[in-house]
């Protein structure tokens, strides 16, 4: 009989008036495996705070804890009874920014006791993950890692501590998908080695399939449905649960409809071989040629330090380009002065990712006006309407304030509405699904959806995840370490990946294959280009986050 | 080791802030009010030796108690309060004409430039700007110590201001806005409106606790105001007689112009180090 590490039941969190968690109770056994799923406001940021200890002055806590034989009614804090290690992502880490992440590591890892013992015990289990950094390696700050590098130097830590019980905070946010495989996979390995419980919070559901085991899946601050993976996998009660494994991509889903239109490309790339600026591993792929017409999406995929960046950055003019031309709407930017590019690029619209690239100062109104009023020079009668319709077709409607006061998911869409305003003959979109939760995914493929639909710009899609090329994109080009391994329609290489880095990338971004043959057997013709999903989707846009269905 | 630091403290505090700030402005609107209207709340006339007796504590009759010429102490401290306001005023004007308007321009002087400026102002900054007010108001005259007060807050102003506008020249979102195409000198006009709008008020509140306290050390050294209008500096100057027999003639002056500086202080919303 497996011993019981930790057992709360009833557990209520109460903020105020409000429970932001309501009647939660799990039973953690030495070696269990349990992924507790939720989005923003589901509860799960508050449960984060009871297992890990810190509730704030205003959280008032009720339930009962069970230790060895005895029960005890919660009071302010959870009181283990067992030997705790804390996994938290590398975005969101505590560590000093000015410190030296080893030196902050092997203190965590010691636990309190001899920092001779706390190094021996963090170098070992760095070489025991081979994705993991060199221990030399970390003896840099933390913002000079790369977020993978750090995320395995923080699972070393937790490694290094031999606990009971590791619960791991959103420890895989802001990784791409190959990084939270690999995280995953040595997760699990150092799991089955050490035999520790593992709770992991996540809000992710491609987390959770990496993961399988048992899982939770909180909404509301309540637990809606929970069980093991494979057999919620199979089959659904609660019409939440059912909608979340709905979104799951599937390589058998139909891509979205290719625009046929004919003409000269938009931009075209021809022979190009970069005299790069080396940045860290990323390298330039050399002798690339490739067209992007009117309206078409392409995909350029590869992992950190392929040198998708840097193709960028050459074709946008950021780059000298030595070799090759880069030739945009008929022009070649090689001919043109700094001012020239930078009016050019006026006309492509940039959804990142990474929101700072938003001014924090200004509110969403001023983000939109700016960009018509000042840089596209629209008469102040046209930003108006031009602003408005915008923000109705993103669900920011309703929203006011400062972009510092906006959530990662508003910010986000603030990115797509600015797109959707500026009418671009381009749009470049580099990772736009980074850190956000299933549901806000799903969103906002549908918002790129809208956009390629109604302004039906070219879209040059930059990403580590083929699920964001899958769902947009119409070709795709794939690169390893500089070098193009393979390229073609998406619906092809997914179908039949050639090279070891596409099935390697594809298998990261899809595990949930097995759908694939249940899907194929409980339908007999393939299920029409995700027309349910788009409209249970826009079923919840409308109701929470009050988006008008786009016209047209 | 922690992992989540919790939303609702971050909210918590951060919400304590714009309840400071508040708190700041309130009371630099009392002080303003009272300052301004201190010769009708003052129930003796300007200098009024004989009022009362001599060194009377604090009484019914005297609120504020009487000083070693009999003239009441809550008058005085009211008129003095008005002189060190209406010279303050004037001085963070200075401050922040040749301190952060200076320090916002040269951020955007090329990187190498800038920081050799901002080396040489850094000199100054490293002499206590009381000092430095002295020298100034030597220098020029003494009707000028409320113009040489606001110069030798300057420095400081500058390389906060510049400070500020540097990092900010390096965000994300500036480097992007660039790379988007948008002009510099557009760049400029939105940097300089959003100065104005963020930053103006709690510069003019820091500027104002600088310069009120550099003019009473001033005075109080006897190189700014002089009677009969004195200021709060030159009061407790005064008092350096009865400072431990008869606290209350140095202590109200004191007291008002802690108050000053504290309230200005709050509305600046405090330094970088002491934010939560």
């Amino acid at each position: 009989m497996t011993r019981r590490i930790f057992e709360i039941r009833k557990l209520s969190l109460r903020n105020g008036r409000r429970f932001e968690l309501e009647d939660f109770s799990i039973s953690v056994e030495a070696g269990d495996s349990i992924t507790i799923l939720g989005e923003c406001g589901s509860g799960i940021d508050a449960l984060a705070r009871v297992l890990t200890r810190v509730t704030g002055r205003g959280d008032q806590l009720h339930g009962i804890q069970f230790g060895d034989g005895d029960r005890k009614a919660l009071a302010r804090r959870i009181k283990p009874g067992a030997r705790i290690a804390y996994l938290c992502g590398a975005s969101g880490s505590p560590l000093n920014p000015s410190a030296s992440v080893v030196a902050q590591l092997v203190r965590v890892a010691a636990r309190g006791g001899s920092l001779a013992s706390g190094k021996v015990e963090l170098r070992a289990a760095l070489e025991r993950f081979s994705s993991a950094p060199s221990f030399e390696s970390l003896d840099r700050k933390p913002q000079e890692l790369k977020p993978v590098e750090l995320a395995f130097a923080l699972l070393a830590t937790a490694a290094a501590q031999t606990p009971e019980l590791l619960i791991a905070d959103h420890a895989f946010d802001g990784l791409t998908p190959i990084a939270i495989a690999a995280l995953a996979r040595d997760l699990m390995n150092e799991q089955k080695r050490q035999g520790f419980a593992l709770i992991c919070l996540t809000r992710d559901l491609q987390t959770a399939v990496h993961l399988r085991g048992r899982m939770m899946v909180l909404r509301g601050g309540k637990i809606v449905e929970e069980g093991d993976f494979d057999k919620l996998a199979s089959g659904q009660s609660h019409a939440y649960t059912r909608a979340l494994f709905k979104s799951l991509p599937s390589r058998s889903q139909t891509p979205c409809a290719r625009n046929n239109r004919s003409g000269d490309p938009l931009l075209q790339v021809q022979g190009l071989d970069l005299e790069t600026r080396r940045r860290g591993d990323d390298r330039a792929p050399d002798g690339l040629s490739f067209k992007l017409r009117h309206g078409a999406a392409l995909a350029l995929v590869g992992d950190e330090g392929s040198g998708r960046g840097a193709l960028v950055r050459a074709m946008l003019g950021l780059d000298p380009v030595t070799n090759g031309r880069v030739v945009f709407d008929q022009v070649d930017i090689s001919l043109l002065s700094t001012q020239m590019k930078s009016r050019l690029r006026r006309r492509i619209a940039f959804i990142s990712g990474s929101d700072d690239v938003l001014d924090p100062r200004m509110t969403l109104v001023e983000t939109l006006d700016n960009l018509l009023h000042t840089q596209l020079r629209l008469p102040r009668d046209a930003v108006a309407a031009s602003r408005d319709a915008a923000l109705r077709r993103v669900g920011l409607a309703s929203r006011s304030g400062r972009v510092a006061t906006l959530s990662r998911f508003d910010k986000r869409r603030l990115q797509v509405a600015r797109a959707i305003a500026s009418a671009p003959v381009l749009a470049v979109i580099d990772e736009p699904l980074l850190g956000l939760d299933a549901y806000a995914q799903s969103i906002m493929l549908e918002l790129f959806r809208d956009l390629r639909k109604h302004e039906a710009p070219a879209l040059l899609v930059i990403t580590a995840d083929l699920r964001v090329a899958q769902a947009i994109a119409d070709d795709v080009i794939v690169f390893k370490q500089g070098r193009l391994v393979e390229r073609g329609p998406i619906a092809g290489i997914i179908r039949a990946p050639k090279d070891a880095e596409t099935r390697r990338l594809l298998a990261a971004a899809l595990p949930y294959a097995a759908d694939e043959a249940t899907q194929q057997t409980e339908s007999a013709t393939p299920e029409p280009a995700t027309e349910p999903q788009e409209a249970a989707i826009l079923d919840i846009l409308r109701r929470e986050y009050a988006v008008t269905e786009s016209s047209g | 080791m922690s992992a989540t630091s919790s939303p609702h403290a971050l909210a918590a505090t951060q919400a304590q802030l714009p309840r400071a700030r508040m708190l700041g402005w309130i009371g630099l609107g009392a002080i303003a009010i009272i300052a301004s209207l201190s010769e009708f709340v003052a129930s003796a006339p300007a200098g009024m030796i004989g009022a009362g007796p001599v060194l009377q504590p604090p009484s019914p009759g005297f609120a504020f108690g009487t000083d070693a010429l009999g003239r009441d102490m809550l008058s005085e401290t009211l008129r003095a309060l008005n002189v060190t306001v209406t010279s303050a005023l004037p001085a963070a004007i200075v401050t922040l004409v040749f301190g952060s308007s200076f320090g916002f321009a040269a951020a955007r002087l090329p990187a190498a430039m800038g920081a050799l400026l901002r080396a040489v102002i850094g000199v100054f900054v490293s002499v206590p700007a009381f000092l430095l007010a002295i020298v100034i108001t030597e220098l020029s005259g003494r009707g000028w110590y409320c113009a040489a007060a606001g110069l030798s807050a300057a420095p400081l102003a500058f390389v906060r201001a510049y400070g500020r506008c540097r990092t900010l020249r390096l965000a994300p979102h500036v480097r992007f806005a660039r790379l988007s195409g948008l002009t510099p000198m557009a760049l400029f006009r939105r940097d300089l409106a959003y100065e104005l709008h963020d930053a103006l008020a709690p510069s003019a509140a820091r500027a104002l606790a600088s310069v009120a306290l550099i003019i009473s050390i001033v005075s109080f050294f006897g190189f700014g105001a002089t009677p009969p209008h004195d200021d709060l500096g030159s009061m407790i100057a005064a008092a350096r007689q009865s400072y431990l027999h008869a606290y209350w003639t140095a202590a109200f002056p004191a007291l008002a112009l802690l108050s000053l500086v504290l309230f200005a202080r709050l509305a600046a919303g405090g330094e970088s180090g002491e934010q939560p």
